[in-house]
């Protein structure tokens, strides 16, 4: 099979995760053939790709045009974090273009053709859409692998809390009053927040059924925590999908 | 004639760079860092002071842990918090994690293809096997301290204000302890692979860094200045890049592994001092491409100090208190050192705690000005006696010496 991986507008985590699979990657290769990889080779092949894995936001011209060619070229697209799937932290920051850049570069001209930082699914259809800032390592390894040989991948859909409750860690919204958004974010990172005995931040995303921000949002106001305050810790990582 | 340079590979995050020739002359270098702008600045905007370094974390896959401590150490001087020894040294440890995690990643996956004559490591895995094996080995270990310290490999949010949100356990910090000795084998022959390589890259006017060895209070330079960053650091804008670019007192300098060990070399520990005086002479040479043998010292440096607290911190026990925080208006500035130089985050914090003014400048931003010099001093040197595909690829590896980290470089300060 042949392997692309592509990089938008990121921090470079989700493309750097695939190297942390280490010996794991070895076993990988028994079935992939990387053809582009920019952060980790200077081999390229312009070719039709069997797998693309995208990763990141499209924040300018480049990525859009970069996106399209993985689109283009792969029978399977990946999106790859949260920045690809939901938008994440850049996909956050409120206001116009071009008042942001005016903020930051002190202009408002756009001569490097900027966009506002939106995640890939809105701009091409995906095969498959794994979450997480950064996603859990071994979830790109399992869908790779059933990829290659014909598996369907499993797709999660349950809560933070199911694996929080696996751990037995001791639930910190419950017995601590700490804003914790495990219980409408979904699963799959081992509840890894709440292993350090703090409250999820909601990196991998909402919920995808049946989820409840309003219950959410009614539970953290009566513990004091101001409306504005919530409201943006609903959004951070996943722009305005979060309604309540 | 303009030469176009990448998109880079083997580097962290997107970025191109033009050589313009006139009259077979090299004329100018640039630099164009080509990933969308992210905006963290405008992000902090607003926010509680206790959410803020889990979001900056989120500026760098390979730095996150510099960028959370220097984000909380910043918080910690707008509220005049000062945390104990115990804290102190879990956070130098962390730092240390993320040196041998981003170092090796540089070195044996980025780098090393380039002196063995492959186009990655995993290409290069099937004759050198063992090399990578060594460098993912030290790789490994980093994300395993990042793991233990920071709460996982990449964004971990266990570093807070005031302490930690989980203590490591005294197992934990034994298998630091172990594993430090097991690894300083593998870091000793990578001052040796990369000590061979020849120099390229444009020679410094100055190098700048924090003033303790990973992190501090003020930065220091070659020329002797104590300062902060506003002193004498100046930022500009450029037309072609989503990232700005900085001069020390009007001059190009440098920052990072090469920079630490020109002004800090008294810090070193026993083994990676002699290792470094036994390549003093090159070293003091100045090209960039130094930058690669000086973090491999670091790797040595990064196992002996590593060894150093884990067994302080295992001899007094770990107390496992956070300093309890009031937020009150105030000012404040973290110096860290990423792997890859010096990260300044400077916030104004109100009454309620929350944030009002965000500046984050980051190594590779603040080596942007010596990166093109690098390219245009390099391409004067080369051009016309070399074919162009060499021509190319030499360049690419100036950049790559940098280990440029492209990502944390394209949000920045309002001016």
């Amino acid at each position: 099979m042949k392997l692309g991986v592509f990089e938008l507008t990121d921090c470079g985590g989700c493309a750097l995760n695939i190297l942390f699979l280490y010996e794991k990657l070895f076993d990988l290769l028994e079935f992939y053939d990387i053809k582009e990889f920019h952060m980790a080779s200077s081999f390229k092949e312009h070719d039709h790709l069997d797998v693309a894995i995208v990763t990141g936001t499209v924040s300018c011209q480049r990525d859009l045009e970069v996106l399209r060619h993985a689109r283009n070229y792969s029978n399977y697209l990946i999106a790859l974090g949260t920045c690809a799937t939901h938008g994440s932290v850049q996909g956050a920051v409120e206001g116009k273009l071009r008042d942001k850049l005016e903020k930051v570069y002190g202009t408002r001209a756009n001569t490097m053709k900027a966009l506002d930082p939106k995640p890939v699914v809105e701009y091409v259809a995906v095969d498959f859409a794994l979450p997480g800032c950064p996603y859990d390592k071994m979830e790109i390894y399992q869908l790779l692998l059933d990829l290659a040989k014909g598996v369907e991948p499993i797709k999660k859909d349950y809560p933070v809390c199911i694996e929080c409750k696996l751990n037995e860690y001791e639930c910190v919204l419950v017995k601590k009053g700490l804003p914790c958004l495990g219980p409408i974010t979904v699963g799959g990172c081992n509840a890894i927040c709440v292993k350090s005995k703090l409250g999820c931040i909601g990196c991998r995303g909402p919920l995808p059924k049946e989820a409840n921000p309003a219950g959410e949002f009614e539970i953290l106001k009566n513990l004091g925590y101001d409306e504005e305050y919530l409201r943006r810790k609903f959004k951070t990582f996943a722009r305005g999908e979060l309604r309540w | 004639m303009i030469l176009e340079l990448g998109e880079f590979t083997r580097v962290e995050g997107n970025g191109k760079a033009e050589v313009i020739i006139e009259n077979g002359e090299v004329k100018e270098a640039r630099v164009k860092i080509v990933e969308g702008p992210r905006f963290f600045e405008l992000l902090t905007l607003g926010r509680y002071y206790w959410d803020v370094p889990d979001l900056e974390a989120r500026i760098c896959a390979i730095c996150y842990l510099a960028h959370s401590f220097a984000s909380v150490l910043g918080i910690e001087n707008a509220f005049g918090v000062k945390v104990p020894e115990e804290i102190q040294l879990l956070r130098e440890l962390g730092l240390i994690g993320e040196i041998l995690e981003s170092h090796s990643l540089h070195l044996y996956l980025l780098v090393a293809p380039d002196l063995f004559g492959y186009p990655d490591a995993i290409r290069m895995a099937s004759k050198h096997g063992e090399i990578v094996r060594e460098g993912l080995a030290l790789k490994a270990f980093g994300n395993y301290i990042r793991e233990v310290i920071g709460g996982r490999e990449i964004h971990g949010i266990n570093v807070k204000p005031g302490g930690f949100g989980r203590y490591p356990t005294e197992d934990e910090l034994e298998k630091i302890d172990k594993s430090c000795d097991a690894l300083l084998r593998f870091a000793k022959r990578a001052v040796n692979i990369f000590a061979t390589q020849e120099v390229f890259g444009a020679v410094p006017e100055y190098h700048v860094a924090t003033d303790g060895y990973l992190y501090g209070e003020k930065l220091i330079a070659s020329d002797g200045e104590r300062f902060d960053y506003f002193e004498h650091i100046e930022e500009k804008s450029l037309p072609y890049s989503f990232a700005k670019q900085s001069h020390y007192k009007g001059s190009v300098f440098m920052t990072g592994a090469l920079s630490r060990l020109m002004v800090k070399s008294d810090r070193l520990t026993p083994i990676a001092k002699e290792l470094f005086e036994q390549h003093k002479e090159k070293l003091s040479r100045g090209y960039v491409s130094l930058n690669n043998l000086a973090q491999a010292i670091e790797l040595v440096y990064s196992l002996e100090r590593a060894k150093e607290i884990v067994s302080t911190l295992l001899d007094h026990g770990i107390k496992g208190e956070n300093v309890p925080i009031e937020p009150k208006e105030g000012e404040g500035i973290g110096y860290v050192e990423a792997p890859r130089g010096v990260l300044i985050h400077h916030y104004r914090i109100d009454e309620n705690g929350n944030i009002t003014y965000s500046n984050i400048i980051t190594p590779t931003a603040l080596n942007h000005a010596l990166m093109e010099l690098s390219l245009y001093e390099e391409a004067r040197k080369q051009y016309g006696t070399v074919d162009e595909n060499f021509l190319k690829h030499k360049l690419e590896e100036t950049v790559r010496a940098f280990d440029p980290c492209i990502s944390c470089s394209v949000h920045f300060v309002r001016l």
